[in-house]
């Protein structure tokens, strides 16, 4: 495929499969890329019955297992074909929930061990780590080959949370998959459940007023902000600072208790629907949001210098889980972890749909190390910041919400810039208008395997500290 | 530093005394006595969202500081009294829960979120095996709510240790 010679054109965002055998097609495979030259989405699709071409990267042979283990289709050319969520031990062979006509009330038993990767040179040793992790936090499997200190090797073993959400929701309604999508990944509730609606909003030709849009931008730049102190936050806490970590827990918290009292969830669950928000800022909301960003900058930029001036940390984060520019285009990396190694994949500036466009700069750095994630993290929410402070003093009158019609046999894809970067949901509606094939794509898919390459020479205490400073969600990896 | 150091002694303690709604907790057995000052919890999750794993580990942040109540969060079964378990139940996790709870004899169960006694909103999905009820597991307490607050979460486990009435 042409567009995966153009890198630097073509940012590669997923691989969408779909079993439309139901009418009178084959499957059809997407492949989405974003075309940074003409800002939209470049959309290639095939067709097949049984077998589809392989393509020679590494990302895209993720996204390959996942379509044979899901649907049964061969890629051709690839030997790797591993599952990546139906356990061996837990799910029958030849088991493909995604086909139309697979019956999922079966016995569910196992057929075999999953086979890791077979790396054992002269002197190594290993050390396993997880499912379950010593920290409050998602469960992963984690296989470190370390030759002395440094870490040779790092072979992760994900989807211990598969839960099926992408099948669970076939032949359900609209409404209800709302619901579903606030459950993706918690913390990113905003950004999935606006990534899913956009995705039924443009196929069926909904438009949404211009407010509706403010307020929208609004909540996912409350979001970023949330989850960027948090892993702020938590980067001072892995260097062992938990002096300033406290400090920023508490900036942390101040804004979920802002949330609670503008929506009544700690993280605005509900905003978003269909056609718009169903939430209005209030004048009294506006000022306390104003407020709170007031506090916030003077708050932040104490905290900030703390980090920038401290030798202690510095120590600790720079040149530490390194990421070079390559292996950041090979992956297609997204988000700030893409910002840190020198590539720009924001779909709030690339594409048109956000309202905060012109707000927001080329911002990208080049290093890739821990620090440098944390300054991109820094200048997203400085960024935010500014950006929500202008939505609110242009935000106009007018409604939130129009009334919506479901186009029944539609498809559409909906894009959303959240904090770990783009999120892509494909949605195509059957006859009555329900769910017919829901695709989630959550930016952690594309940013796991870089962790692989960020760790390799550093020693396994710093492993906390990398996984952190990318701080992925593995709920939305494992749907 | 030595300017940050003072605002923090004007600051002084941050901590909230805790408020918790009782509508959201549900105790179907007390923890014992011996527990009422020290509680060693260790966390499984069993396929949540991550909401609940966010507002767990905001328990110990200075405003709800829960480690002024004896609880800690502990990195090993070996080490705990009580589990704190959040999600449906994937098939996935089954295993590794139950080699988890094998570790604590008699251990105090807290399930954590709407999802984690059946399931919630996943329930149905072909991943998953449901919650704890499917398990026959019966949990000390419950908190509801999606995610529970945190202080739902304090509230509930010093309701049921009877620290608070
Ligand atoms: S109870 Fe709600 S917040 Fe908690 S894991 Fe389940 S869906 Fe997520």
């Amino acid at each position: 495929m042409i567009e995966f010679e153009d890198k630097e054109r073509f940012h590669f965002l997923g691989m969408f499969a779909s079993d439309r055998r139901y009418y009178n097609e084959d499957f059809v495979i997407r492949y989405v890329f974003l075309d940074k030259k003409e800002h939209n989405l470049k959309i290639n699709t095939i067709n097949t019955n049984n077998e589809f071409k392989s393509i020679q990267n590494p990302l895209a042979n993720l996204y390959e297992r996942e379509i044979y283990e899901m649907f049964g289709l061969s890629p051709v050319g690839l030997d790797d074909l591993r599952p990546l969520r139906l356990f061996p031990e837990n799910y029958p062979k030849d088991f493909h929930p995604l086909r139309k006509d697979t019956k999922l009330d079966i016995e569910y038993r196992g057929y075999g061990d999953y086979e890791f990767e077979n790396f054992e040179p002269e002197g190594s040793f290993k050390i396993l780590v997880g499912p379950i992790h010593a920290g409050i936090i998602e469960p992963g499997h984690f296989r470190f080959t370390l030759l002395g200190e440094p870490i040779l090797k790092l072979e992760i073993r994900h989807s211990w949370k598969h839960k099926g959400i992408e099948k669970f929701a076939e032949e359900k309604s609209v409404n209800f998959a709302k619901i579903l999508s606030e459950n993706i990944s918690g913390d990113h509730t905003i950004a999935h459940t606006l990534a899913f609606v956009r995705a039924v909003e443009n196929a069926c030709n909904i438009n949404i007023s211009l407010k509706a849009k403010y307020i929208r931008a609004i909540f996912l730049e409350l979001e970023r902000l949330m989850c960027n102190l948090n892993d702020f936050a938590f980067i001072f806490q892995d260097v062992g600072y938990s002096f300033g970590a406290q400090k920023v827990f508490v900036l942390k918290e101040k804004l979920m208790r802002l949330n609670y009292d503008i929506s009544g969830h700690r993280f605005n669950k509900g905003v978003i629907t269909l056609g718009g928000v169903s939430k209005d800022l209030s004048l009294e909301d506006i000022k306390r949001i104003k407020e709170f960003l007031g506090f916030l900058e003077k708050e932040y930029f104490k905290y900030k210098s703390l980090f920038l001036n401290s030798p202690t940390i510095l120590e600790r984060t720079d040149t530490t889980g390194e990421i070079n520019y390559e292996t950041a285009m090979r992956y297609y990396a997204l988000g700030y972890t893409a910002k840190a190694s020198g590539v720009f994949a924001d779909t709030r500036v690339l594409l048109d749909e956000d309202v905060c466009k012109n707000m927001l700069s080329y911002h990208v750095l080049q290093k890739g190390d821990v620090t440098t994630r944390v300054l991109a993290r820094f200048n997203d929410i400085e960024e935010s910041i500014k950006v929500i402070k202008t939505l609110l003093d242009n935000i106009e009158e007018g409604e939130i919400i129009k009334s919506q019609k479901l186009v029944p046999n539609s498809m559409g894809f909906g894009v959303v810039e959240s904090q770990r970067g783009n999120i892509v949901h494909m949605v195509e509606l059957d006859q009555d208008a329900n769910i017919y094939r829901w695709k989630i794509r959550d930016p952690s898919f594309h940013n796991w395997p870089l962790i692989q390459f960020a760790v390799l020479k550093d020693i396994i205490a710093d492993f906390p500290l990398v996984n952190k400073s990318l701080n992925l969600s593995y709920a939305g990896n494992d749907l | 530093m030595i300017n940050i150091l003072r605002t923090f002694l004007k600051e002084g303690i941050q901590a909230k005394d805790i408020e918790p709604n009782k509508e959201n907790i549900k105790i179907y057995k007390n923890i014992p006595m011996c527990f009422s000052k020290s509680l060693y919890i260790r966390h499984v999750d069993c396929g949540s969202c991550n909401a609940c794993e966010y507002e767990l580990s905001a328990l110990t942040n200075p405003i709800y500081d829960i480690e002024r109540f004896g609880i800690k969060f502990v990195a090993s079964p070996k080490h705990a009294d009580a589990f704190t378990i959040s999600g449906s139940i994937t098939r996935n996790m089954k295993t590794p829960l139950l080699d988890a709870l094998q570790n604590v004899s008699n251990p105090i169960i807290i399930a954590i979120g709407d999802c984690a006694i059946d399931g919630g909103i996943f329930r149905g999905a072909y991943g998953i095996i449901g919650g704890l009820r499917d398990l026959n597991i019966e949990p000390h307490i419950w908190i509801k709510g999606c995610p529970p607050k945190p202080e739902d979460i304090i509230g509930g486990i010093l309701m049921a240790n009877g620290v608070l009435r």
